[in-house]
């Protein structure tokens, strides 16, 4: 299709493809030029063949057409006649550097004087090493004011007492709130007569099953396993969910205390009557040390003990909304009798404490975290706020919400606000303990050069109309924040990467930085895409950049936040990030890591992939 | 709810019935035979007859439907394969396939028109967005059945993302080719695909045949490819919605045929307000239909008009082959409150056998003559058929 005069003047550079056929004496414009965005898909498919004398955009606008052409004709000498010699300019020359899709360059010192006036603030901003901000009221601009002399003294005298007040008062980091993490190890999980915790020992009921099962209509049967390490090789239906277990000891979910058992984790898995795993594309049932990618953010470390579920529930209930959640709730029931036990269990137990601080930055660039999480309904849900850690009880679950962005802060995601009910897909599916010990967070709240102001939640639902309807919401949502850049994530790939462009795109038109996470690589290429995607994290760890249902395999971990990170401070300074190639490679991630490695002196670890393990046949 | 299936959905004569009312039937089942020059005909729906007349079946539709659907018989052949399912030309001319398959084009073409000609109509790219290999699969059956050694698929090179899922389905494929057609109506007319591509014009009234060609519409296809793998009879149709509607140009795929139009302009939100007829079919020839009226194997467009305009004055038609015709013109005039006083045919066409032919379809003369002959005849105005866009 023709193109416009702007995507035109941005792809100067590009081959100059005819759109349409054209006469003999055309003079050439944006409506007579095929969109070089999509000139590598034409060329894949055979439909056309660029020669090496092919002219470039820049250097046909306003030429003639010698003859006339058919559609997708690569315009050549031999076509056109009077064609604008382009001189060899810097951005041609940038064209030749090997392009990466996600290059953060190394933020360069800055000791920039900025002006602007917009807010009728003169703001400075000196960045040397250590940003310093000042703001001074901007009174110049006044004139207005003059007009009625009282008034313009009297708020003279006011902007002129704010403005001393401003000038002194240094911008320092603000505490907001505290989170602390009380750990007690657990070396042996038993069947007992009641549910307690004794030294390492943690004891669960033997009746509790029989009792759960009563709680919930849709659930047919429930086992409940203990996992040990020696029992890693054993078969397992697919793993619906990865979850800590903890409670609150002190304040409300987000602050205070919380208790957590450290060397065991809870795993929902489970069937309908019929065999049918609980999941829909992909399901990560086989044998556990081979669909299992241990130690990632959402995964068990390798050495934990599941308390493992496996619930049946009635036929045909899968894939409806309230059989998945069945499984959950029925799983929560141990669980929560497990928390109980735990908020009994003696101080003295205690091995090691963890301290989270929320701290606002106000001298900082601010940015919030936008995480897009699953909303179709059926196993693609998140309760949202339990009282109790990733628990179900107070929560309300977000497609019930209708989707719509919520706002968290970080310590709330860290203490297990979102219970996940991820069931599909598993390598890309972010659990409930994935947001217990979520990368991206941790990083972006510790960072210190970053002013985190919160988390938004927004799901993402089935129909592509309530999908920009969600959307529209979050523009707005983040517009009110006045932030200087954002970083998206998503889980999953494909339909959801709609809502996921449509995000990334009502946060970047509003003039804010904004840098993309997801899996894409090979298998989840995006499907969309807008001129604010220019600057994506591919989560992908998987060697044939596939979802390969290995659990939480391609899912957000430290390395991708940094470099999510890193990048968003390069566009918000200002920084070019260049184009990746086309194809889907590895080496754009390690060339970006290489830059921040070099850039920081830091070395960031490298997670596995499914290489480490051993492989099943599925 | 009830479901409506048409005996006529094809060009030829109405097919007959074979089943009785109170007969409970299957989804694919087999419903109406041929009566001469015609096809088969399935029904689209499980259910149970309740009203069978001379140009209709009706069923009540049963509230489960599951997606199985009874196969046609096997055949020996996959002509009769195409026979069976009941095939007719999915572009809106309705004529039988397995007729037009019927031949040995030695040396010869089949082409596939993708030119979705009418105006506003979107449901053969996004059929082509969904099943570019199945597409080319049935192109491939229809070269096979008729001998012909080459296949050109015929697009408007403006559809670039079906273009681009075309080129990927026949990539390695030596004897299938792309080829352009201009973006304007009538582009998809049979006659004019084989001018644009093969440079050949034919007289009006000569057949593709004659230019040893085979033009197909994509859906038409879609369908032999489904008969000859999967013994499909056709029962669905693809259709756009558009016009005076909320949610415009809205493209429904495989929607069971005889379901009412109105179900689906509800699916698009409803009327807007003011709206007039309902045409089905395209902008261009889109014929004049109502609500209640059925979707069948020929329909592609459910345009939802505005409100004719009120003009009083004395009219003068000139018909046109591919816009409007004479009928077409005087319900126009009709609507609007006028009077015909006279009526003629654009010069270009000219009677073959009865019927009105263009001779140069897309590119349409000047009419001064026609116009001095129509003001003598008394017309304050002239409404004039035409497809030049």
């Amino acid at each position: 299709m023709a193109i416009t005069e702007e995507t035109a003047m941005e792809h100067k550079n590009s081959f100059a493809i005819t759109c349409c056929r054209f006469e003999e004496g055309t003079i050439i414009g944006p409506s007579n030029i095929e969109d070089p965005n999509i000139i590598p898909d034409l060329e894949d498919s055979g439909l056309l063949d660029i020669p090496q004398n092919c002219l470039k955009i820049g250097e046909v606008l306003g030429a003639k057409l010698k003859k006339t052409v058919d559609a997708l004709t690569p315009l050549t000498e031999e076509l056109v006649e009077g064609i604008n010699k382009m001189e060899e300019n810097k951005e041609a020359k940038d064209e030749e550097i090997e392009e990466v899709k996600e290059e953060p360059q190394e933020i360069k010192k800055q000791s920039k004087l900025q002006i602007a006036n917009s807010s009728g603030n003169i703001k400075i901003h000196i960045g040397e090493g250590k940003d310093i901000n000042i703001e001074i009221p901007y009174l110049i601009t006044n004139n207005n004011m003059m007009q009625d002399n009282n008034v313009a003294q009297d708020v003279n005298k006011i902007e002129n007492e704010r403005e001393e007040e401003k000038t002194t008062k240094i911008y320092e980091d603000k505490e907001i709130r505290k989170l602390k993490r009380k750990y007690f190890k657990i070396e042996e999980v038993k069947f007992g007569s009641e549910t307690k915790i004794e030294g390492k020992t943690l004891y669960i009921r033997k009746d509790i099953c029989k009792e759960a099962i009563s709680k919930e209509e849709l659930v047919v049967d429930m086992k409940l396993d203990i996992i040990t390490p020696n029992r890693y090789n054993e078969f397992s239906n697919t793993i619906m969910d990865v979850q800590p277990i903890a409670t609150k000891e002190e304040g409300e979910l987000g602050e205070g205390i919380t208790r957590v058992i450290d060397g065991v984790v809870m795993m929902v898995t489970g069937t309908d009557e019929n065999s049918v795993q609980i999941g829909e594309f992909g399901s990560s049932e086989g044998i556990m040390e081979e669909n299992i990618m241990w130690n990632r953010p959402g995964s068990p470390e390798k050495g934990e003990i599941f308390i493992k579920t496996d619930v049946m529930i009635k036929e045909g209930k899968n894939m409806e909304r309230p059989g998945p959640m069945a499984a959950h709730k029925v799983t929560d029931y141990i669980t929560q009798e497990i928390r109980d036990a735990l908020k009994k269990a003696s101080e003295d137990l205690v091995i090691k404490t963890e301290e989270y601080v929320q701290k606002r930055r106000p001298n900082k660039k601010k940015i919030v975290i936008v995480k897009e999480i699953m909303g179709q309904g059926a196993m693609h849900d998140n309760y949202i706020l339990p009282q109790e850690p990733v628990g179900v009880l107070g929560a309300k679950a977000n497609v019930d919400l209708g989707n719509v962005p919520i706002v968290v802060s970080p310590l709330q995601v860290l203490d297990g606000c979102i219970h996940a009910l991820t069931c599909i897909g598993p390598a890309s599916k972010e659990t409930s303990r994935h947001y217990f010990r979520e990368p991206l967070v941790l990083e972006a709240m510790m960072d210190e050069e970053l002013d985190l102001a919160a988390v938004v939640f927004v799901g993402s639902p089935q129909a592509n109309s309530e999908k920009f309807y969600v959307s529209k919401l979050l523009g707005m949502t983040v517009e009110a924040m006045d932030i200087d850049g954002a970083i998206v994530t998503t889980e999953g790939f494909g339909n959801n990467h709609v809502d996921f462009a449509s995000h990334i795109e009502e946060i970047g038109r509003r003039g804010i930085s904004v840098v993309g996470m997801t899996f894409a690589a090979v298998q989840g290429q995006l499907v969309v895409g807008n001129k604010y995607m220019n600057a994506m994290v591919d989560n992908n760890k998987s060697e044939d950049g596939i979802e390969n249902e290995i659990l939480s395999n391609n899912c957000l971990c430290k390395e991708d936040a940094i470099r999510a990170i890193y990048m968003l401070k390069a566009e918000m300074a200002g920084e070019k990030i260049l184009s990746p190639d086309r194809k889907y490679s590895s080496e754009v991630k390690l060339n970006n890591i290489d830059l921040i490695e070099k850039g920081t002196g830091n070395k960031i670890e490298l997670v596995k992939n499914e290489g480490s393990l051993k492989l099943e046949e599925k | 709810m009830e479901v409506k299936i048409p005996l006529k959905q094809h060009i030829g004569m109405a097919s007959t019935p074979i089943v009785k009312i109170g007969d409970e039937i299957m989804k694919g089942q087999l419903i109406a035979i041929p009566n001469g020059l015609g096809a088969n005909i399935h029904s689209s729906v499980y259910g149970k007859i309740v009203e069978i007349n001379s140009t209709r079946v009706s069923i009540e539709v049963y509230e489960n439907q599951p997606d199985d659907y009874m196969k046609i018989e096997p055949k020996n052949t996959r002509l009769e394969l195409v026979e069976g399912a009941g095939i007719v030309g999915a572009g809106g001319a309705g004529f039988p396939t397995h007729v037009k398959l019927n031949t040995k084009l030695e040396d010869g073409y089949v082409i596939m028109n993708a030119a979705e000609c009418e105006p506003e109509l979107n449901h053969n790219m996004e059929r082509i967005m969904k099943d570019p290999h199945l597409l080319m699969r049935g192109l491939k059956y229809a070269m096979e059945i008729t001998n012909a050694n080459k296949g050109y698929i015929a697009i408007k090179p403006k559809n670039k993302r079906p273009l681009i899922e075309l080129g990927k389905a026949i990539k390695g494929e030596k004897n299938i080719e792309i080829k352009f057609l201009p973006d304007m109506y009538p582009a998809g007319d049979e006659r004019v695909i084989i001018r644009e591509i093969l440079g050949i014009k034919l007289k009006p009234g000569q057949l593709p045949i004659e230019a040893r060609t085979v033009v197909l519409n994509v859906e038409t296809l879609k369908n032999i490819a489904l008969a000859i793998e999967d013994r499909r009879p056709v029962i669905t149709k693809d259709i756009t919605v558009t016009g005076r509607v909320k949610e415009a140009e809205k493209v429904f795929l495989d929607v069971p045929i005889g379901m009412p139009v109105k179900y689906y302009i509800k699916k698009c939100g409803g009327y807007t307000e003011p709206y007039g007829e309902i045409l089905l079919g395209g902008p261009f020839t889109g014929k004049s239909g109502d609500e209640y009226s059925p979707i069948t194997k020929m329909t592609g467009g459910i345009l939802v008009s505005m409100p004719f305009p009120s003009d009083k004055r004395k009219f003068g038609l000139i018909g046109c082959e591919c816009g409007a015709q004479i009928d077409r013109l005087k319900e126009i005039v009709e609507g609007m409150g006028g009077e015909v006083v006279a009526t003629t045919n654009c010069k270009r066409m000219i009677d073959v056998g009865g019927r009105f032919r263009c001779e140069e379809p897309g590119v349409c003369p000047g009419q001064a003559e026609k116009v001095i002959g129509l003001k003598k005849n008394g017309a304050d105005v002239i409404l004039v058929g035409t497809c030049e866009t």
